[in-house]
């Protein structure tokens, strides 16, 4: 009975292992990431998005089963890893196979090879030794490396480029493997994130995509930011000048932009966004006095105070970015600076008595009759924000060797071919002495057959020039008998 | 004395054609002259353009006629002509990248400017390095299309926006460029294996008329309510489309547009319908009925191309999502374009299959070499379409932070490669050859166009760009 579980195992490591397994599991994979392309995403798609599109009994099953999120649902993550399982499998059946072929070169081929391997021609020959020689110098004319084979009967010779070609297969898959595992130790260590910094503000918790937040050791302080545009006003350049604040010293400088992050122990920021805060950063006016005379330039923040002269002090008391009046009272109807107001204290020092100065004179609230200055806004500077992401993919370095690692294996799988000859001394049907040719390629048969016919030739034409060598007359090739 | 007379023909009617067509070069290039020196700049993009136009029609019909009557003097012409057009079309690209400032990748109108030129030079190479004389029979009307499409779309050069100001940009465009040439040249090279192995053209009718009732499937998902046909807006302001928000374009409907769609469709349908009835039936003179349709059914397409014209050059049209009228524009409806210029082309391929199928097969390589070349194509488009997601994941993770974030584009190509990674091991482990290897190559290149076309219209995600 122990059979029985044997050879159920022997069975499954067969299953696993066959390429109709691999080939199978990645038609699931192909239909499943095409559902994934077509069913609405989470977190992508907003929750009333979904809604929309699809019934709430469609929803319902969607998300059970998954649908909703495919690439990061269980049953997904563990198909791409029976894929590795298959490949692991597959390769292992294959490569002790391979490695035979690779590590023990066949350099002295008997009787029975000779007379089964398709690619071979005999080249009758007078004298051993000599057409070994003539055999020789046709290989180095070609320009193939060349090793004499010395075995207790006979001398021959091999010759053979580009072994590694038989491993190339197992180089390419042991990097799709590679990245597999880089995107694997991305998906359980790695983390994605986003922090928002106003110029001077420094931060070391990052809020993470999952909800979460995550405190660094080392803080990140943002000393400027800017937005450069085209002359049609599209975005030309974001920039944030970071440093990067370690132990209350100041470890790293530099000025990033998009496509250019800043990278410091593994954790990455990337400039991805610019923005407004809807908080006013400065106020820039002149202040004309009654006189006429002596206008002022100011630039003010937000609840600063300047003085004009000895009486009189101008606060800058509020902001209001999209003012509306309603019930007596000044509303802002919302964040967007769609119908700015600006309110200033006038206060005099003599009266002890402030002013409301409203920009633009809103009535009812405004007394700027009454105001010893006449107050014009030259600009509104914004306060803004740049906007970072923050990642730490410790796994991307698997999958960039293994993207190398890919290119160099399929270059061998395709552009790389074994070559192999023998030049064997040997007698023929009939007892006469001929030299036996024969060859092999793992791929590319026309252009080798081309390849051994060169050889062949050469092989005559040096017999020829080597009297002794050859029944010159007799130089007729057998195909293989 | 029957033979002697054959043989006599194509060589009269071979010099023939080469004169005329030397002479309209001539004459076109003449004409341009003129109109050029009015406006006095000679070496200006749009005239190299319009160089490379006369150049690639000149080769075009060049190669035609070789396909028709197999004088090889043609060919030598043809080749010349399109070196001429190559010669002109790298003018162009220089041209447009000098004024842009950066190469041209970054609009629909760069891109065809980069893929005509890349068709012309893969024309060259495919027949220099593989022998496939025939291949710009396919190509130079496919190159033709495509620079009557950019005169139609011309736009002004627009700066990039941050995230694509990176080499890594330029690389892994180029490297899709040049993978997805060499898969549509596989997808060549497997369509003449199938005629070189006699498939039935019946069996061509039903695949040309599936492939252009997918396309007008596709594009009959715009269709609206009383038979108009929902197309992006455009702001002739800005010279581009027309947004309603950040990243939300504004759709107008077109009417009587989706009627037309429609009544293609059915006229495309049409033969794939005679011909199934014809093969129940076992009637083959039904089959002449079906082609018959065929022909229609080109005619009824090249109306609704100039419909579709007119109506998106002149007038303006309503819209669901926002009050008043706007304008349209060919270059904002670059999928609908395509898809009916595609289908005419197709169903003309057909035709020309059906009326010239002996000559072809004379002109063509034997099968097994067919299938061999579709090989070596694909063994080459495989690591350039690995390099090519290996370089957009670089960019992505440098831009973005995420070398793959699931992304529809990226999920497409990715199955694209894994389609291929399994064309390569049924040929190589399971030894599979000659129909079922071309099958499984046309499915690939089929996969490729939905990458390429299918997820930029019907799909949503990041690659908004191109």
């Amino acid at each position: 009975m122990a059979v029985k579980p044997f050879q159920a195992a022997r069975k499954l490591w067969q299953t696993m292992s066959s390429i109709k397994t691999g080939v199978i599991l990645l038609i699931i994979v192909v239909i499943v990431a095409a559902s994934g392309t077509i069913i609405l995403q989470r977190p992508i798609t907003e929750p009333d998005e979904m809604q929309r599109a699809y019934s709430p009994h469609v929803l319902r099953m969607l998300d059970a089963v998954g649908l909703t999120d495919v690439y990061h649902a269980w049953w997904f993550v563990l198909l791409l890893l029976l894929v590795s399982c298959s490949i692991i499998a597959a390769s292992i059946q294959r490569f002790p196979n391979s490695w035979r072929y690779f590590a023990r070169p066949y350099k002295s081929p008997d009787a029975v090879f000779r007379k089964a391997l398709p690619t071979q021609k005999q080249i009758l020959i007078e004298d051993e030794e000599a057409g070994v020689l003539a055999a020789g110098r046709a290989l180095r004319n070609l320009g193939i490396k060349q090793e004499l084979v010395i075995t207790d009967d006979r001398v021959s010779l091999f010759a053979e480029r580009n072994r590694m070609s038989e491993m190339a297969v197992y180089i390419v898959h042991a990097s799709l493997l590679l990245i597999f595992l880089g995107g694997i130790v991305d998906g359980l260590f790695g983390w994605r994130g986003f922090v928002a910094l106003t110029p001077g503000q420094q931060a070391g918790q990052i809020a993470i995509k999952n909800g979460t937040a995550r405190t660094l050791p080392f803080a990140v302080r943002c000393d400027g930011a800017g937005q450069e545009n085209y002359s049609d006003g599209s975005p030309k350049r974001w920039w944030s000048k970071l440093a990067v604040i370690e132990n209350g010293r100041e470890i790293q400088r530099k000025e990033i932009v998009v496509n250019d992050p800043l990278v410091y122990r593994g954790v990455r920021f990337y400039q991805a966004s610019y923005g407004s805060n809807g908080k006013v950063d400065k106020l820039v006016l002149t202040a004309t006095p009654a006189t006429g005379e002596g206008v002022r330039q100011l630039s003010l923040s937000t609840d600063e105070s300047v003085q004009l002269d000895p009486d009189t002090t101008v606060r800058f008391a509020e902001f209001i970015p999209d003012y509306v009046v309603r019930d007596n009272r000044i509303y802002t109807r919302s964040e967007q600076v769609d119908n700015p107001a600006a309110h200033l204290l006038v206060h005099s020092a003599k009266s002890g008595k402030s002013l409301n100065v409203w920009i633009p004179p809103i009535p009812g609230f405004a007394e700027n009759a009454l105001s010893p200055y006449r107050f014009d806004v030259q600009d509104l500077k914004m306060g803004y924000f740049t906007g970072l992401e923050v990642s730490h993919e410790p796994g991307q370095w698997g999958v960039w060797a293994g993207v190398i690692l890919m290119g160099m294996g399929l270059t061998l799988v395709f552009y790389l071919v074994h070559v192999r000859f023998w030049i064997v001394p040997v007698h023929d049907v009939r007892g006469r002495l001929a030299l036996w040719v024969g060859g092999t390629a793992n791929k590319n048969r026309e252009v080798f057959e081309e390849r051994f016919q060169e050889l062949v030739n050469e092989i005559q034409k040096e017999l020829k020039r080597e009297p002794a060598a050859c029944a010159s007359q007799h130089a007729a090739s057998l195909a293989g008998d | 004395m029957a033979r002697a007379k054959v043989e006599q023909q194509p060589a009269a009617t071979g010099t023939m054609l080469v004169v005329m067509v030397g002479l309209s070069i001539a004459f076109l290039l003449f004409m341009a002259f003129l109109n050029v020196v009015k406006s006095g700049n000679l070496l200006s993009e749009s005239n190299l353009l319009f160089a490379a136009l006369i150049f690639y029609a000149g080769a075009g019909a060049l190669y035609l006629g070789f396909g028709v009557t197999g004088t090889d003097s043609y060919v030598k012409f043809a080749s010349l002509s399109t070196w001429a057009g190559l010669l002109a079309n790298t003018g162009a690209v220089a041209h447009r990248w000098y004024a842009a400032g950066h190469p041209p990748f970054a609009s629909i109108y760069e891109m065809l400017l980069s893929f005509v030129w890349t068709l012309a030079a893969l024309t060259l190479i495919a027949e220099k390095r593989f022998g496939v004389k025939v291949i710009g029979t396919v190509t130079m009307p496919v190159a033709i299309v495509g620079v009557v499409l950019m005169q139609l779309l011309r736009t002004e050069v627009h700066p990039l926006v941050p995230a694509l100001q990176s080499t890594w940009l330029h690389v892994h465009v180029t490297l899709a460029m040049l993978a997805y040439a060499a898969c549509a040249l596989s997808f060549a090279l497997a369509m003449m294996f199938l005629i070189q192995d006699k498939m039935k053209t019946e069996s061509f009718l039903v695949a040309t008329s599936l492939f252009t009732i997918g396309t007008y499937a596709g594009i009959l998902t715009r269709f609206e309510k009383w038979g108009g046909l929902s197309v992006v807006a455009w702001n002739p302001q800005e010279n581009s489309e027309a947004f309603l928000a950040r990243g939300v374009r504004l759709y107008v409907t077109i009417p009587d547009l989706g009627w037309l769609i429609l009544l293609v469709l059915g006229a495309v349908a049409a033969p794939l319908v005679i011909a199934l009835y014809a093969r129940w039936k076992n009637d083959e003179s039904l089959f002449t009925v079906a082609n018959r349709a065929v022909f229609v059914s080109i005619l009824l397409q090249v109306l609704t191309l100039l419909f579709f014209f007119f109506r998106a050059r002149d007038g303006r049209y309503p819209s669901l999502d926002a009050d008043g009228l706007f304008f349209t524009n060919l270059a904002a409806s670059p999928f609908i374009l395509s898809g009916l210029v595609g289908g005419i082309f197709v169903s003309l391929l057909y035709l020309l299959l059906l009326w010239r199928r002996e000559d072809l097969e004379r002109l063509l390589p034997d099968a097994g070499t067919l299938d061999r070349i579709t090989y070596k194509t694909i063994a080459i488009a495989f690591p350039l379409l690995t390099l090519m997601i290996a370089a957009g994941a670089y960019w992505a993770n440098r831009t973005w932070g995420s070398y793959w974030s699931w992304d529809p584009k990226e999920t497409w190509a990715a199955i694209t490669w894994l389609v291929y990674a399994g064309y390569l091991h049924m040929r190589v482990t399971r030894g599979w050859r000659g129909r079922r290897a071309a099958y499984f190559a046309i499915l690939g290149f089929a996969v490729v166009m939905f990458t390429f076309f299918g997820v930029t219209y019907l799909l949503p995600g990041l690659h908004a760009y191109a």
